[in-house]
C-alpha cells in the first residue's frame, strides 16, 4: 500500500523499531538496578531498632509502601504459612511498571518519598544548562574548525589537527580537575565548586545570574574544549573524504561556483556529525555524572548517583527512562532528516521498494 | 602490504604515536619488574630525588603505583577492546552483508546497547556486584558495553561495499556469498577493523578511568589503575590540598596513551585511505 | 551564521526555564529572603544533611528527616537536656535534671519555656512524644517503652511540673539509657500534632506525609526560612523563650545559619579553606595545612580532635579461625595501630591503648592501666604476634620478597583468605583496610580487602554475612559510655545466627554469658562508684581476654572544624566554654551566643 510512498514506509518501519526497542529498554531500565541489593535492606541496616519486632514491622511497613510485597484490595498484607510477608514477584513488578509508565507515573522514590518526576524536574535543568549549550557550541566550533581545517590543509591543518587530536584525548574530568586546580585553587579566579554562591537565593536577580554565571565557566570550558577537539577530527576526516568523492570532482570538472561545491561537500559531511550528536546526547548524562561531581554541581548526574548509593529503584529507573527516550528520540529524528536530505539514502530506499 | 607500511613509515603522525605507544607499552609491562619501589614514606611527600614523583596518602612512592596502573590500564583497555572488537565486527559484518531481517534484528540489537547509554550501565552493573571487582571484570563489562558502537560502522562500512561496484561485478561473475565476504570485503575491512581496535582500546581506557574516577572502579590488592590513581588523589583532596602530583602524572600517562593511540589510527587511515593524504 | 543565532535563541529559552524551575523549589515561609542572606549575619555550618531535604517532621523515622529536625540537633526542636560531653554535666533545657536511681529519673520542666506559638511547653507534650509509641507502634520513639514504664506528674510550687520517669523494671531495667533518652528525644509541640491527628481521624502515616516546612511551631532559638537541595537556611527567633532564662537575655549571634549541601568532600576543605564555610564536622585530612587559611581545631597540636569513639574490625565469632580467640588476639597484636594514624587518619587518632574504654576524659575513671596490661596482648608487636599463631599451631610460609605464600590452621589445613569489608570510597577506611591487611599479611594471616558499595555494605552488617568488617556503633558521646560501647560491641542479648536474621549490635556474634550479666549489671550501680568501676574492669577484661573484635583508633564523634575568617570565638581547648562540637548539638549550642563577627 505504502509502495508509491518510500519515504512514508520507511519512517514507519523506524517507528516500530523504535517503538520495540523502546519496550526492551524499559524492561532492562528495571532489571539493571535490581541486580543489586534490595533497598529496604540497605535502610534497615543504616538505622537501629530495639527489638527484633518492631524492626521487622517497620520493614514490612517499607515493602509495602514500596510494592515490594503482595497487598490484597483493602491493602491487607499477604502472608505465607509462616507468617512471613510474600515477596511480589519481578515480573507482577515489571507489568506493574510499564504500566504506570505509560499512564506518566515514574513513581516515588524510596529514599526520600519524593515523585520521581520532581526529582527530575528539579535537576534535569541544571543538566540541560550544563550540557546542552556545552555540546552544541562545542559541536559547531568543532565542526567550523574542521571543515576550515580539511579545506584549508596547509600549515592550518598540520596545527589544528594534532591539538585537537591531543584535547580529544584528555579525559574530560581530568581537564576538569586540572582547570579547577589552577583557576579555582592556586589563582582563584573562578569558583571551584557549586552552581551559584550559597548567599544567594535562586530566582530572577542580577546577583544570582552573575553567580551562575560566574561559576558555569569552568564547567563549561572542562566539556567543551574536549568536545569541539573530537568534532574536529571527524569533521576534518569526512571533509576530505568528501572532497575527493567523485560528485565533487564531477562537479568541479562541471565547473560550478566554489561556494556552490562548498555547500553539497558540507552538507554531506555534516549528515554522519549530525547522527554522532544525536548519539552524544546518551553520553551526557553518563559524562554528566562526573562532570556534576568534579564541580559537586547539582543535576541529573548527582542524582542518580546519589541513588545509586542507595539502590532506590525508582529514581535510577526514572533517569534512565529519560535517558534512553531522549537518545531514541534524537537517533529518531536522525535517521529520518537523513532519508529526506541524504540524496544516496533516498535513492536506495526507492530501489528497495521497488 | 609493504607499501603500506612503508607509507605508514614516512607519516610522522604514525612515527610519533608508534614511539610513545610503545614507551608506555614498555613501561607498563616491565616497569613494575624493573623498577623498585622506594620505602613507605610519610603521606603526600613532595617530589624529591628519592621519591621522583612523590608519594600518596599511604606513603607509597608515585612511580611505582603509576608504572603498576599503566599496567593494568593497558590490561583493562586491550582486554576490553579485544571483546568490544571481536563481537562487534562480527555483527556488524553479519547484519550489513546479509541485509533483510538478520540486519533487522541484529540491528535493534545493537541499537538497543547503544540507546542505553553503555556508562550508565556500566555504573549499574558495577555498583550491584556482589563480591568486589576485579580488573578483568571491568574489562569485561567496558567490552560487552562498548562494542554497538565497532558493530555499527562495520555494519555501514560491509553495507556500503555490498552496493559497490566490484562486489556486484562479482556477484554478477557468480561469486559465492562466502567468497565475497572473504574475497571482496575482509580484505577492504580488516585494516578498518584494526583501526576501530584502536579506538575501542583508547575507550576502554578512558571507560576505565571514568568508572574508576566515580568509585565503582576495579579493587582490591594490586588492582590500582592509572584511574584508580586519580580517584584516590581526588577522595584525598588532593586537588585541594596543592598535590599536583597526585594528579598531573596519572593524567598525562592516561592522555598520553590515548594520544598515541588516536594518533596511529588517524595516521592508518590517512594510508589505508589515501584521499586523506597529501 | 543563522544555526548559531538559533542555537543562542535556544540556550536562552532553556536558561529563562531553568530559572523558573529554580525559584519555584524553595519553600515559601515568612521569613524567607528573595534576595540573599548578608555574610556577615550567617554561620555556614556543614556536614550533616548530605541529600535532598525531604521531610521536616519530627515524627518521621530519623533517617528520613532533614537537618535539623532530625537526630540530635536542638536548633529547632529542642530535648529536655544537653549533655556536656568536655565536663559530663547535663545541663538544662527545656527541662532541669533533678535526679536519677535505679528507680527513676526525675526532671523540672522550665516554666517559662513556650513555643513559637506562645503556648507553653507542658508535661503533655513530653507526654506525647514519650508514648506516641504505646499509641502507634510505628513512631520513631517506640523504643522508649521498653526502658520507662510509665511518667508520673506533680505540680510543685509555683506551679512548676515535676516529671518521674519510672525505669521499667520488668523489661530493660536501664535508667542509663533513660538518662540519655533525655537528650535525645526532641519534644515536639501535642497541640500541633494532636490537630494533625484529629484532621486524619488518627491515621498516623498520612500525619507522617507532612512535611511540617512552612512555619513550623519550634522551641528552639532558630526556625526554617527556606530550603532547597543546595542548602538549609534557619533564622533566629528573636522571641526565644531560653535568651532570658538560660542566656541571661543576650541573643544568640548568628541572624542565619545556613547548611550548605554539599555533594562530595573536597567541597568542605575548598569552602573551609575560602572561608564560604565556618565550621564543619565531617572528616578533612591534614587539617593542620589548612592553618594558614584561618581553619583551625580543637588543639592546635596532634592529635588536634577530642577523641569519643572507637572504629572496630568485627570479626565473624562463628566462623573458622576467626572464633578462635588465640587467633583474634594476634591480629590485634599484630596491627601496627601508629602507622594508622599516621598515614591513614592524618594523625588524628592519639596512640592506641587496649580495650574499650578510652584512657581520657570522661572514662578515664574506669581505666585502670595495671589491669589492662596484664589482659591485653602487647599492640602492634608483630613478634609477640607470630609468637601466639605459632603456639595456636598456625603456620604461614612466605616468599623470598617476603610476601605470604600460605596459611595453614593447627589441623594442617589451609586457611580461607578473610576479607575485610568496608565501603568502596570511604577514602579514610579504605586506607586502613590498605594497612591491616599489610600488617597481618606480614605475619601470616591470609587477609584481602575486600572493599563493597555501601549498598553491598550495609545489608552485610546486621545480617553477619562477613568475615572482618570495618565498623563504627552508632554509639553517641552520652552520659551511657561506656556502656553502651561495651553493649554495641559484646551483648548477646538479640543473638541470632548468622543466616537466621539480623542484630544490631555485636554483629559478629560473640556470646559471653557473664558479659551480659555485667551489662545488665552496670546501668543500676549508677549511685556506686566503686561497684561501677570494678564491674568495668572485669568487663574491660572479658573483652581483652577474648577480644571478640578489634578496636583499630580512637577518633572524635564527630569532626570539628571551624575557620575564623568570618566569626571567632570558637571554643578551644584553651577557652573549652563548650564542648568540641558544632553549634547545634547538646552543650555545644551555647557558642551560638558567643561567637564574634569579624569586622
Amino acid at each position: 500500500m505504502l509502495k508509491k510512498y518510500p519515504t512514508v514506509r520507511y519512517v514507519l518501519q523506524r517507528a516500530i523499531w523504535y517503538f520495540l526497542t523502546f519496550l526492551v529498554a524499559l524492561s532492562l531500565n528495571f532489571f539493571l538496578p535490581r541486580l543489586g541489593s534490595d533497598p529496604v535492606d540497605i535502610m534497615m541496616a543504616q538505622s537501629s531498632f530495639s527489638s527484633p519486632e518492631i524492626r521487622k514491622q517497620t520493614e514490612e511497613n517499607l515493602r509495602k509502601d514500596f510494592g515490594l510485597i503482595v497487598v490484597d484490595k483493602q491493602g491487607n498484607i499477604q502472608r505465607d504459612e509462616k507468617g512471613n510477608a510474600i515477596k511480589a514477584s519481578k515480573i507482577s513488578q515489571l507489568v506493574n511498571y510499564i504500566g504506570q509508565v505509560f499512564k506518566g507515573d515514574l513513581g516515588t522514590s524510596f529514599k526520600n518519598q519524593k515523585k520521581v518526576s520532581e526529582i527530575i524536574v528539579q535537576a534535569l535543568p541544571w543538566t540541560l544548562a550544563l550540557q546542552l549549550p556545552t555540546i552544541l557550541f562545542g559541536w559547531i566550533f568543532g565542526n567550523g574548525l574542521g571543515a576550515l581545517a580539511a579545506y584549508r590543509r596547509g600549515v592550518f591543518d598540520k596545527v589544528i589537527f594534532p591539538l585537537a587530536l591531543l584535547m580529544s584525548s584528555i579525559p574530560f574530568f581530568v581537564f576538569g580537575m586540572v582547570l579547577v586546580y589552577f583557576f579555582g585553587i592556586v589563582w582563584e579566579i573562578f569558583p571551584a565548586v557549586g552552581a551559584y554562591s550559597l548567599e544567594l537565593t535562586p530566582g530572577f536577580s542580577l546577583d544570582f545570574i552573575i553567580s551562575v554565571a560566574y561559576h558555569y565557566i569552568l564547567p563549561f570550558f572542562s566539556i567543551f574544549l574536549i568536545l569541539a577537539g573530537g568534532q574536529a577530527i571527524g569533521m576534518r576526516s569526512m571533509g576530505i573524504y568528501e572532497l575527493g568523492t567523485d560528485y565533487i570532482k564531477y562537479a568541479k570538472w562541471l565547473g560550478l561556483k566554489e561556494s556552490r561545491v562548498l555547500v553539497y561537500l558540507f552538507r554531506n559531511a555534516m549528515l554522519p556529525q549530525l547522527t554522532g550528536l544525536a548519539l552524544s546526547i546518551g553520553q551526557m548524562v553518563g559524562g554528566a555524572l562526573i562532570t556534576e561531581m568534579i564541580f559537586s554541581y547539582p543535576g541529573l548526574g548527582m542524582a542518580m548517583l546519589t541513588a545509586i548509593q542507595t539502590n532506590d529503584y525508582p529514581v535510577i529507573q526514572g533517569v534512565t527512562l529519560l535517558i534512553t527516550t531522549s537518545v531514541l528520540l534524537a537517533n529518531f529524528t536522525v535517521d529520518i532528516l537523513i532519508a529526506l536530505l541524504d540524496p544516496r539514502v533516498k535513492q536506495s530506499l526507492s530501489m528497495d521498494a521497488k | 602490504m609493504f607499501k603500506l607500511l612503508k607509507n605508514l613509515i614516512k607519516e610522522p603522525m604514525f612515527v610519533i604515536g608508534s614511539v610513545l605507544f610503545l614507551t608506555t607499552i614498555f613501561a607498563g609491562l616491565l616497569g613494575p619488574f624493573f623498577y623498585t619501589a622506594a620505602p613507605e614514606g610519610m603521606s603526600y611527600e613532595t617530589p624529591s630525588s628519592q621519591y621522583w614523583l612523590g608519594t600518596d596518602n599511604l606513603g607509597q612512592d608515585y612511580v611505582a603505583l603509576l608504572l603498576k596502573g599503566l599496567q593494568n590500564s593497558l590490561y583493562v583497555g586491550f582486554m576490553a577492546g579485544i571483546i568490544a572488537t571481536t563481537v562487534g565486527t562480527l555483527i556488524g559484518l553479519f547484519g550489513g552483508f546479509k541485509g533483510g531481517i538478520v540486519d533487522d534484528i541484529l540491528n535493534m540489537f545493537t541499537n538497543l546497547f547503544i540507546v542505553i547509554p553503555s556508562f550508565v550501565v556500566l555504573v549499574l552493573v558495577s555498583a550491584s556486584w556482589p563480591e568486589g571487582r576485579s580488573l578483568t571484570l571491568i574489562a569485561v563489562l567496558i567490552g560487552l558495553t562498548t562494542w554497538p558502537w565497532t558493530a555499527r560502522s562495520v555494519r555501514a562500512q560491509a553495507a556500503s561495499l555490498r552496493g559497490r561496484d566490484h562486489i556486484s561485478l562479482a556477484r554478477i561473475n557468480g561469486a559465492t556469498n562466502l567468497e565475497i565476504i572473504f574475497k571482496h570485503i575482509l580484505p577492504y575491512l580488516a585494516s578498518y577493523v584494526f583501526m576501530v581496535f584502536i579506538m575501542q582500546v583508547a575507550s576502554g581506557i578512558l571507560s576505565e578511568s571514568a568508572i574508576s574516577m566515580i568509585g565503582l572502579g576495579p579493587i582490591g590488592e594490586g588492582s590500582t589503575s592509572l584511574g584508580v590513581i586519580l580517584n584516590t588523589a581526588k577522595n584525598n583532596s588532593a586537588i585541594t590540598y596543592g598535590y599536583w602530583w597526585g594528579i598531573f602524572p596519572a593524567a598525562i600517562v592516561i592522555t598520553v596513551i590515548v594520544f598515541a593511540l588516536y594518533l596511529l589510527n588517524n595516521s592508518m587511515e590517512g594510508v589505508f585511505n589515501p584521499r586523506l593524504r597529501k | 551564521m543563522k544555526f548559531s543565532k538559533l542555537t543562542a535563541c535556544g540556550a536562552f529559552a532553556l536558561f529563562f526555564a531553568f530559572l523558573v524551575s529554580c525559584e519555584e523549589k524553595e519553600a515559601k515561609t515568612a521569613e524567607a529572603k528573595t534576595s540573599g542572606y548578608p555574610r556577615s549575619e550567617t554561620l555556614y555550618l556543614a556536614g550533616s544533611q548530605w541529600g535532598e531535604p525531604n521531610t521536616f517532621n519530627p515524627l518521621v523515622e530519623p533517617w528520613l528527616v532533614a537537618w535539623p529536625a532530625n537526630d540530635r540537633f536542638n536548633l529547632m526542636y529542642e530535648p529536655l537536656t544537653a549533655y556536656n560531653s568536655l565536663t559530663g554535666s547535663t545541663e538544662p533545657i527545656l527541662g532541669t535534671l533533678v535526679s536519677y536511681d535505679a528507680e527513676k529519673v526525675v526532671v523540672d520542666i522550665q516554666h517559662e519555656a513556650k513555643w513559637s506559638d506562645g503556648m507553653p511547653v507542658t508535661s503533655k507534650d513530653v507526654k506525647f512524644i514519650y508514648e506516641l509509641g504505646k499509641r502507634f507502634p510505628q513512631a520513631p520513639t517506640s523504643y522508649v517503652g521498653e526502658f520507662v514504664s510509665e511518667i508520673k506528674v506533680d505540680t510543685i510550687n509555683d506551679g512548676v511540673e515535676r516529671l518521674s520517669f519510672m525505669v521499667n523494671k520488668k523489661e530493660r531495667d536501664n535508667p542509663l539509657v533513660i538518662l540519655d533518652q533525655l537528650q535525645a528525644i526532641r519534644i515536639v509541640p501535642s497541640h500541633v500534632f494532636e490537630k494533625y491527628l484529629e484532621e486524619n481521624n488518627g491515621d498516623f502515616s498520612a500525619v507522617k506525609k507532612i512535611k511540617c516546612d512552612e512555619r513550623p511551631i519550634v522551641s528552639g532559638p532558630y526556625t526554617l526560612a527556606q530550603y532547597n537541595n543546595e542548602r538549609i537556611v534557619l533564622v533566629r527567633r528573636d522571641d526565644y523563650w531560653g535568651n532570658k532564662v538560660l542566656h541571661d537575655g543576650a541573643l544568640p549571634v548568628p541572624k542565619y545559619i545556613i547548611h550548605p549541601i554539599f555533594k562530595n568532600n573536597d567541597a568542605f576543605a575548598i569552602n573551609l579553606q575560602k572561608g564560604d564555610l565556618d565550621a564543619s564536622m565531617n572528616y578533612i585530612p591534614r587539617v593542620n595545612e589548612k592553618k594558614k587559611d584561618a581553619v583551625n581545631t580543637w588543639y592546635d597540636a596532634p592529635p588536634y580532635f577530642v577523641p569519643g569513639s572507637m572504629h572496630f574490625l568485627f570479626l565473624n565469632n562463628t566462623k573458622a579461625p576467626l572464633n578462635d580467640k588465640k587467633f583474634r588476639r594476634a591480629m590485634a597484636a599484630a596491627i601496627d595501630y601508629d602507622a594508622i594514624s599516621r598515614l591513614a587518619l592524618s594523625n588524628y587518632a592519639p596512640k592506641m591503648k587496649p580495650g574499650l574504654i578510652m584512657p581520657e576524659g570522661l572514662e578515664k575513671k574506669f581505666y585502670n592501666e595495671e589491669e589492662v596490661s596484664k589482659h591485653s596482648v602487647p599492640l602492634g608487636d608483630k613478634e609477640y604476634a607470630k609468637k601466639l599463631l605459632a603456639e595456636a599451631g598456625y603456620k604461614a610460609g612466605f616468599d623470598d620478597k617476603g610476601n605470604l605464600k600460605y596459611s595453614l590452621g593447627p589441623k594442617g589445613d589451609t586457611l580461607p583468605t578473610l576479607l575485610i569489608k568496608a565501603p568502596a570510597g570511604w577514602s579514610d577506611w579504605e586506607a586502613i583496610v590498605n594497612l591491616v591487611v599489610k600488617h597481618l599479611r606480614s605475619v601470616g594471616i591470609d587477609v584481602r580487602e575486600g572493599f563493597v558499595d555501601g549498598s553491598q555494605y550495609w545489608p552485610a552488617l546486621p545480617a553477619g554475612e562477613f568475615d572482618i568488617i570495618m565498623r563504627k556503633p552508632p554509639v553517641a558521646v552520652t552520659a551511657s559510655l561506656p556502656w553502651n560501647r561495651f553493649n554495641a560491641v559484646m551483648s548477646a542479648r538479640n543473638w541470632v545466627a548468622v543466616g537466621e536474621g539480623s542484630m544490631n549490635e555485636n554483629e559478629g556474634r560473640y556470646k559471653n554469658k557473664r558479659a551480659d550479666e555485667l551489662l545488665d549489671k552496670i546501668p543500676l550501680l549508677l549511685e556506686n562508684e566503686e561497684a561501677l568501676k570494678s564491674a568495668y574492669i572485669e568487663l574491660n577484661n572479658i573483652f581483652l581476654d577474648d577480644q571478640p573484635v578489634i578496636p583499630v583508633c580512637h577518633l572524635p564523634e564527630e569532626y570539628y572544624q571551624f575557620s575564623e575568617k568570618r566569626w571567632t570565638g570558637w571554643p578551644t581547648d584553651k577557652n573549652p566554654f563548650a564542648p568540641p562540637q558544632l553549634p547545634w548539638v547538646g552543650s555545644g549550642i551555647n557558642t551560638l551566643w558567643r561567637l564574634k563577627q569579624v569586622k
